[in-house]
């Protein structure tokens, strides 16, 4: 009997349950007047500095609703943003990167064409003209630039070098004997979160560019192979000699990007090659620890790129062709580059390309990044933003094979050519 | 006015025909017909007749999936089925122990994407129970990067499979055991087997059709899995638990290739569909058998 | 049920011991969980083992709140208890065609059933995200109820079939005879007596959609619609780090669930197995 009654109560709940929601099935929200916002998370600091514009723009537009959608970075680049886009709550205003991602978004018919907002709208004098050159296809500027991200340094903990009374490395070889130095003394050298590929990809692929040269490394990319030539092979090479000296944490494997800095910010890591958006995620996640970076170090002689080059790539936001509140989206990105905002973006660490950020009091590290930027005898595109995606995971795949001592670099690259030929 | 007898059962089943066809049937015919094109998603569909299959045969990473998978479900036939098999002889041997059966079937509620966020912790390589308690334990030199090491990642992900499922065919084969006459089991009692020799000689052999049952659940569930790759290693370290389905979710959604994932999809459904047909054919012959 | 009563001999207490110590160890990953919880990260780090200092539970509340997990858990309520009702409604009405009638084309439906029952979601799911994408229907409920109304349905329609067909013959004959339409049978008659039934299917089907992930991955990316799988990846990986919110957030998720299992355990475990073998 008591089963009986059970089994009935089951079902009463559920049936209240279902009646009681049934009016509120249809997720798709009310229409009217929401500006609809989305990208990759930019850490805690840059959230509060997004959700703060969403408000004034609010109390600046009666009526409208602004609707910001913070997604998981690997996540938004792969599966979420073109499934969003897809989606009848599109987004009407969407963070990407310039190259080849945005010229598919733009084939796809989701790129609106700013161009008369930036020469006589809203947007006009914002930026200097030379940013929209990496923004532009077909004589139409599709991107309104936001930062330029530097997406590979190398950090490292300042306590920790001068405790055991080192510098940091300028060039390959120093940074094999800090590896050592700090292996000896237990310390993990080098901190990656190498799941997702990229973290370890980003920074071993800009290795690679110095050493088979900017020219090498784009024509190679571009065209999807052939690696397995000997420049390239010289570069792995490289990669292998950074497993041999154990410079990278043995979990660099199972964990992600974020607990790679993790380890990093705990002071259990003495290094960390990744981009500047680490500076802002410091401001939450490790507000004591004293950090800095110095650019990827020189690579030996008989490398054929500029030593001096940085890797980095121009990203910011594209207004969707397809949205109904396009004039909403441009006067909200105008307001993101408002003075004020500017400054805002400049106090959680993110840097802005906008004029108005020599007013904003750009200091430190973020300072010398941008200069870095600027001042590089020359820049080399990610793989995974700049060229083909699926190549880029395979390019990736193949470097941490070789970083994890899974493939000698001669195996390694003719894999790769093997899985790109076909 | 009473509907016409011949209108009627269609009344009744025109619901169920439509959802199942609009949202099942028809994508389903339509996945077969992608798999015969090369489309991105968006633009143009270009039919390629059978490329994808020539492609999908010749792909080691696709073979490699396929292997991993098998790796998988034959560990979890272990960790899952012979285990639950064992727990379930443990706890019919007396009555009560009702508590443990309780206990253990617990995680089959959880959402997997729940018990690989928590397992993720437990195999963490900074602070997870598992190390901890290996080290606690004196047993240091047994440590691993559970998720980081591709000699160990596949295994470890089955162990989680296993410790959700055990519980769920423990109770498959406890309900199964308690149909079995207790006079056969007195019986084998007197004849002095003790209790080893009656789970295996005579429990066990009578409840041979749940057995049967439950390979084939695992099986067929071994194939489709997905929540726990994904949210665990998404195909790492170094491809070694890629499997198919992190592989073309990977492959549609990642790299926009819908028609060779299409492809992709119609191999794995052809394997499942294929074990389930002969299973069912093997219960045919079987119940056959058993009526001569 | 006496007659199996054994008396307490050493090698029993011995497997109860077994059984206790299995428990135990099978436990310890939840109660860990919980543990950390209320901890600091850098407690986690240090001393994975010692327990808490004080119990609070700010940072469940905090998880609560910053993790939107309310939301996530009413999409899920949504989205199950829609889905859950139109399974039964719509396999019990299918099920009484099969059961009650013999017409041309039976066999064929019930055969369209049975495949269902083998056909797993990678054959289909493909071209069902680029049908959804067509209408319309992608980032909203209906993109998660439509396909789980149609993936619970076949072993609805079959066990519920199983049922009906088990009640006695006269039973109808004397409805019909009464003067009853088919629609009156179905819905005064049928549907009383099939509860225990639909209990089942409601069991299973329940578990099977507040779980599922894989289309909620693909399909909902918007947070609002979100629900507990796909949130709470969502939530891990935006507090990754966070270590001590996240293990608040999966035992604010797991507590009632376990709770839920423990009150109806014999019902939720009758009803998954009967769910999945026959």
């Amino acid at each position: 009997m008591r089963t009986h009654h059970r089994g009935r109560a089951v079902i009463a709940a559920l049936s209240v349950a279902a009646l009681a929601v049934a009016s509120s099935v249809s997720g798709a929200v009310a229409q009217d007047r929401t500006l609809r916002i989305a990208m990759g998370s930019p850490g805690e600091a840059g959230i509060r500095v997004w959700e703060a514009i969403g408000a004034q723009f609010e109390a600046a537009n009666p009526g409208v609703t602004v609707d910001i959608e913070f997604m998981d970075d690997d996540l938004y680049q792969t599966i979420g943003l073109p499934q969003l886009l897809a989606s009848p709550n599109a987004p009407d205003i969407y963070f990407e990167w310039t190259g080849s991602r945005m010229a598919q978004r733009a084939a796809d018919g989701y790129a609106a064409d700013l161009t008369e907002a930036v020469a006589s709208g809203p947007l006009a004098g914002l930026l200097d003209d030379e940013l929209f050159a990496a923004a532009t296809l077909d004589g139409k500027i599709v991107l309104f630039p936001h930062t330029a991200d530097v997406t590979n340094v190398l950090w490292y903990n300042v306590p920790l070098f001068a405790e055991h009374g080192l510098t940091p490395p300028t060039t390959f070889e120093e940074l094999l004997a800090v590896c050592d130095a700090f292996v000896a003394a237990d310390i993990i050298p080098i901190a990656t979160g190498n799941k997702d590929l990229w973290a370890a990809g980003n920074w071993l692929s800009h290795m690679a560019s110095r050493v088979v040269g900017e020219d090498v490394y784009d024509a190679t990319l571009a065209a999807g192979g052939p690696f397995n030539t000997p420049e390239w092979e010289q570069a792995f090479g490289y990669i292998a000699q950074l497993r041999e000296h154990s410079c990278v944490n043995e979990s660099a494997n199972a964990i992600a990007d974020n607990e790679g800095a993790q380890l990093f910010f705990q002071g259990s890591a003495a290094m960390h090659p990744i981009g500047s958006w680490l500076v802002s995620w410091a401001i939450d996640e490790a507000p004591d620890l004293e950090f800095d970076f110095v650019n990827l170090p020189a690579m030996p002689e008989g490398s054929a790129g500029d030593q001096g080059s940085a890797i980095g790539v121009e990203t910011g936001y594209m207004v969707n062709a397809n949205s109904q509140v396009q004039d909403l989206a441009v006067e909200f990105l105008a307001l993101m580059n408002s003075p004020e905002n500017v400054k805002a973006y400049v106090a959680a660490e993110i840097v802005p390309l906008a004029r108005s950020v020599a007013d904003a009091g750009v200091d430190g590290r973020s300072l010398r990044l941008g200069e870095l930027l600027a001042g590089a005898p020359a820049v080399v595109l990610p793989p995974d933003t700049g060229y083909d995606l699926e190549m880029a995971n395979a390019l990736y795949a193949a470097e941490a094979a070789v970083l994890g001592g899974q493939a000698t670099p001669a195996a390694a690259l003719a894999a790769l050519d093997q899985q790109l030929a076909r | 006015m009473r509907p016409d007898r011949r209108v009627a059962p269609w009344l009744f089943l025109a619901p169920g025909l439509v959802v199942f066809s609009v949202a099942v049937l028809l994508p389903m015919v339509l996945t077969v017909g992608f798999s015969f094109t090369e489309w991105n998603g968006f633009g143009a569909m270009t039919f390629v007749g059978l490329d994808n299959y020539v492609r999908a045969f010749h792909d080691t990473f696709l073979r490699a999936s396929f292997l991993h998978v098998i790796v998988y479900i034959a560990a979890t036939l272990v960790l899952e089925v012979l285990v639950g098999l064992c727990l379930a002889g443990l706890v019919s041997m007396r009555r009560g122990r009702l508590w443990f059966r309780v206990a253990i079937f617990t995680p089959v509620m959880l959402p997997m994407v729940v018990v690989a966020v928590l397992w993720a912790f437990v195999y963490n390589p900074d602070f997870g129970l598992l190390n901890g308690a290996l080290e606690a334990m004196g047993l240091a030199g047994l440590q691993r990067i559970w998720l980081g090491d591709p000699s160990v990642a596949l295994l470890a992900i089955s162990v989680v499979s296993g410790w959700v499922y055990a519980g769920f065919y423990m109770m498959i084969f406890y309900a199964a055991f308690r149909q079995v006459p207790s006079d056969i089991i007195e019986a084998a009692r007197l004849d002095g087997a003790g209790e080893w020799s009656i789970f295996r000689r005579v429990k066990v052999p009578m409840i041979r059709g749940a057995v049967g049952v439950a390979v084939l659940l695992c099986v067929t569930g071994g194939f489709q899995g997905f929540d726990l790759f994904f949210v665990m290693t998404n195909g790492g370290p170094y491809g070694s638990t890629e499997i198919p389905t992190t592989l073309l979710v990977r492959t549609v959604f990642r790299h926009a290739d819908v028609g060779y994932g299409s492809a992709m999809a119609v191999v794995l459904t052809a394997v499942v569909v294929t074990c389930g047909l002969a299973y069912a054919q093997l219960q045919v012959r079987r119940t056959r058998g058993a009526a001569r | 049920m006496s007659g199996a009563r054994a008396r307490w001999s050493f090698p029993q207490l011995l497997v109860t011991l077994g059984l206790l110590l299995i428990a135990v160890v099978f436990f310890f990953p939840m109660i860990w969980m919980v543990m950390n919880s209320f901890k600091t990260n850098q407690a986690i780090f240090r001393t994975p083992f010692a327990l808490p200092e004080s119990i609070d539970f700010d940072r469940w509340i905090k998880a609560w709140e910053v993790g939107h997990i309310g939301q996530y858990a009413l999409n899920s309520a949504i989205v199950t208890g829609v889905s859950v009702a139109a399974i039964l409604v719509i396999a019990a009405s299918a099920a009484f065609a099969f059961s009650r009638y013999r017409f041309p084309g039976r066999s064929l439906a019930l055969g369209l059933f049975a495949l269902g029952l083998l056909l797993p979601l990678q054959s289909y799911f493909i071209a069902q995200s680029t049908m959804f994408r067509q209408v319309g229907i992608l980032d909203t409920r209906w993109a998660l109820i439509i396909p789980y109304i149609a993936m619970g349905l076949p072993l609805a329609v079959y066990l519920l079939k199983v049922y009906l067909d088990a009640l006695p013959e006269e039973l109808f004959e004397a409805a019909h005879i009464d003067g009853a339409s088919d629609l009156r049978v179905f819905g005064s008659l049928a549907m009383p007596l099939l509860r225990p039934g639909l209990a089942t299917v409601a069991i299973f089907s329940a578990l099977a959609c507040w779980n599922e992930f894989l289309l909620a991955l693909l399909y909902i990316q918007d947070d609002r619609l979100k629900t507990i799988p796909t949130g709470l990846l969502a939530f891990s990986s935006r507090y990754v780090t966070d270590y001590s919110l996240l293990f608040s957030a999966l035992s604010i998720i797991t507590i009632p669930m376990v709770v839920i299992y423990v009150v109806f355990n014999r019902q939720i475990v009758e009803g998954i197995t009967a769910g999945s073998v026959k």
